[in-house]
């Protein structure tokens, strides 16, 4: 037998796969993409009992029938890279609704292992499961497993290593009469066809008209498909519903049977903790003052900690400049590295005091429960944007940064909404354009005209949600989503996850902000600058009604936005900007800092989700509505004479 | 035989059986991978306010779905 294995988990969301991979992979994991998708492919490594496994976490799915690129390539990993087992995991509290996956995964006849979690959950839960006829039903092991504990997990592999030992047969599940005829006679017209899939699970995939596999099998032999369509319409006249109904059906019923006959349930009369919290954290006012309560804390708690931490990181870094100069002199190339240093000091800068916080934070709420419910309370205002409310967790992940906001956009469901909740993300104030807007507006102006400006942004993005939702192509997808139950976060999960977006971000953004960097040094050097500042004068001086020196602030912005009041301090010789600005100039200022262009490292996550021309036609929509926007306010401002 | 409204007219902790999905292809799909097909009994927990999404109990699972799909979902009253 070998000593290397090709494991799979699979398992519907939220089933605590990500605990037991991570678990099971420690820091040997890898997380990137699957082959030119958008889709997260998490891999890692370990040694067990003499054999090196590797385990790749497939994306959370819902079933195998084409309904998103994360089931299709679920299932193509299973049935045509055929791993040596998989690992099903399955929330054992929500059984009946698991195992519907439970039942596709076994069609693809790979050697399965279930690993049934949240067993730890089971007393307070009143459940009591057969495990032993559950084993007989289905016929593979089943494994009770307590993720959050550690508990069980190891004997899921033994489980796996001693099913391929055995090479133990197969269990055919059978659904109604009716149905299991026509999947019989359908498998026999498919005999003399050459594909990866198991007969079988192609008829039944054929019966539930699953776009690809009738594409598939059209190539390989149309009569094939004509003979389906046939059987389909049977099904059809039989059930007064269509045919892909009625076989979720009969699969819903045949695992209804089975956790007749497996689970038993204590109804408890008392409503759950989970229960209790709902009624007021789901509340139709309460609700929505415990999120805001919840936000508040959270911005309030990640914005001080990071204007703490990230002066004290400024004070370490402040005369790094200086002993460089003193030991390599102040020859261009030295400039050149160094702006190639400062660029990784300032990615430093932002990803410790703020970006990690704030994933911490997210994933604690992620962990706990509470996203689902921020979603179940925005899901409203969002359908008037044209996307729903899972779109609040990308949208809510701009305020900390706008690079895993972007990346995040990933789990709409459709390109359009994706695209939508993209181009929205990068309005969000990022924790960059936060400091502007405090430091310059909120300073110098007042804090309520920063507040303002926070008000004034939320409105345009409504507006601009309502705008795209209308031009673009497509009707908006509804909400379809588990809320699940409130539970205890797990540490270990919330910070492996934060790591894994820290390493994403820093790979995605670290080059181009570097290279970036030293570009503009170069321009710097070149003594360009001031030709620049001239050149964007009739838009800054002419239109916008700022000091020439702006130009220049706006192109170092492109970097970081954070730099523009840097700059600001650098070129002007002064941190008391009320000497050099304007009231009007600062909040034009601030507000065209806010939209002139998303960073360099945005444009970098806008390429990866969507393609260079979706990324440069959100950057060249944003220059111009910056301006525009700007110079607008700019003259209400003047004419109201308000400041 | 008591009428057949959809799941979007129900109240509050009001039990129902599904008669029939009108949706697209995707969204019937999805729901049926949660268990919702003709013939499941399902139970509003709560409406969100202002025509927000509805949240119902279905095969001891809990289910959120927006106001505009659930208006596509054919019900019974039991």
């Amino acid at each position: 037998m070998k000593k290397e294995l090709n494991i799979v988990l699979a398992g519907q969301a939220n089933v605590g796969k990500s605990v037991i991979f991570n678990d099971l992979t420690g820091l040997h994991q890898h997380i990137g993409n699957w082959p030119g998708k958008t889709v997260e492919k998490a891999e890692g490594t370990l040694y067990y009992k003499g054999y090196t496994i590797n385990v790749l976490d497939l994306p959370g799915i819902y079933s195998l029938t084409t309904y998103s690129t994360e089931e299709l390539i679920s299932r193509e990993f299973i049935a045509i890279q055929k791993p040596d087992f998989v690992i099903n995991v399955v929330d054992g509290t929500n059984l009946e609704r698991d195992l519907i996956l439970t039942l596709q995964i076994l069609e693809l006849k790979r050697p399965t292992v279930l690993a049934l979690n949240f067993v730890n959950l089971f007393e307070k839960k009143r459940i009591e499961i057969n495990y032993k006829k559950l084993e007989e039903i289905f016929g593979i092991p089943i494994v009770p497993v307590s993720a959050i504990h550690g508990k069980g997990i190891t004997e899921t592999l033994d489980k796996g290593i001693k099913l391929i030992k055995n090479k133990t047969a197969f269990k055919q599940l059978e659904y109604g009469k009716e149905v299991e005829k026509r999947i019989k006679e359908l498998t026999e017209f498919l005999k003399d066809v050459d594909l990866p899939y198991p007969k079988r699970w192609l008829s039944i995939k054929l019966l539930e008209k699953d776009k690809e596999i009738e594409k598939l099998i059209e190539k390989e032999n149309p009569k094939i498909l004509k003979k389906a369509k046939k059987l389909c319409s049977e099904l059809e006249g039989i059930h007064g519903h269509d045919s892909s109904i009625v076989i979720s059906s009969e699969r819903c019923n045949l695992v209804s049977e089975i956790v007749k006959k497996v689970m038993k349930i204590k109804k408890s009369t008392k409503a759950s903790f989970s229960e209790r919290l709902d009624n007021l954290t789901c509340h139709k006012i309460l609700g929505y003052i415990v999120m805001i309560l919840i936000l508040a804390l959270m911005f309030f708690t990640i914005f001080s900690f990071g204007n703490w931490f990230s002066s004290i990181l400024e004070k370490i870094t402040l005369n790094w400049q200086g002993g460089w100069e003193n030991i390599f002199g102040n020859s261009i190339l030295s400039s050149l590295i160094w702006a190639a240093i400062k660029s990784v000091i300032s990615l430093v800068e932002i990803a410790l005091p703020y970006i990690i916080p704030f994933y911490l934070f997210l994933f604690l709420l992620e962990d706990w429960g509470y996203l689902a419910r921020i979603a179940f309370l925005m899901d409203n205002l969002m359908h008037k944007m044209g996307i729903h409310g899972k779109a609040c967790i990308p949208l809510m992940l701009g305020f900390g940064c706008n690079v895993p906001a972007c990346l995040s956009c990933r789990i709409m469901e459709t390109q359009r909404e994706k695209f939508i909740t993209g181009f929205l993300t990068t309005f969000i104030p990022c924790s960059a354009v936060t400091v502007i807007i405090i430091g310059l507006v909120g300073k110098f102006v007042g804090i309520s005209w920063a507040f303002g400006l926070y008000l004034l942004v939320l409105l345009m993005i409504f507006g601009l949600g309502k705008l795209t939702s209308k031009i673009l192509p497509g009707e908006a997808t509804e909400l379809i989503m588990e809320m699940p139950d409130y539970r205890k976060p797990n540490i270990k999960t919330i910070i492996l996850q934060t790591w894994a977006r820290v390493k994403e971000f820093i790979y995605i953004a670290g080059p181009l902000v570097i290279i970036s960097g030293v570009i503009i040094e170069g321009i710097s050097l070149a003594g360009w600058l001031p030709l620049i500042a001239n050149l964007l004068s009739p838009i800054t001086v002419k239109w916008l009604g700022l000091p020439a020196i702006c130009g220049i602030l706006l192109i170092f912005g492109i970097l970081r936005k954070e730099l523009i009041l840097v700059m600001l301090a650098t070129l002007l010789g002064t941190t008391n900007f009320s000497q050099v600005l304007t009231p009007i100039q600062m909040i034009t200022l601030a507000l065209v800092s806010m939209f002139y262009i998303p960073c360099i490292a945005t444009i970098a996550a806008l390429k990866k989700e969507f393609g260079w021309k979706r990324a440069l036609s959100i950057t060249l929509f944003k220059i111009f509505f910056a301006i525009v926007f700007g110079g607008i306010v700019l003259r209400i401002l003047t004419l109201t004479k308000i400041l | 035989m008591s009428k057949i409204i959809s799941l979007g007219e129900l109240k509050k902790e009001q039990e129902a059986e599904i008669i029939s999905i009108d949706a697209g292809w995707r969204a019937t799909k999805r729901l049926a991978d949660l268990g919702l097909v003709p013939e499941t009994k399902i139970k509003i927990l709560r409406n969100a306010p202002i025509l927000g999404p509805i949240e119902i109990q279905v095969r001891g699972s809990r289910v959120v779905i927006g106001r505009g799909l659930a208006s596509k979902i054919l019900i019974k009253l039991i």
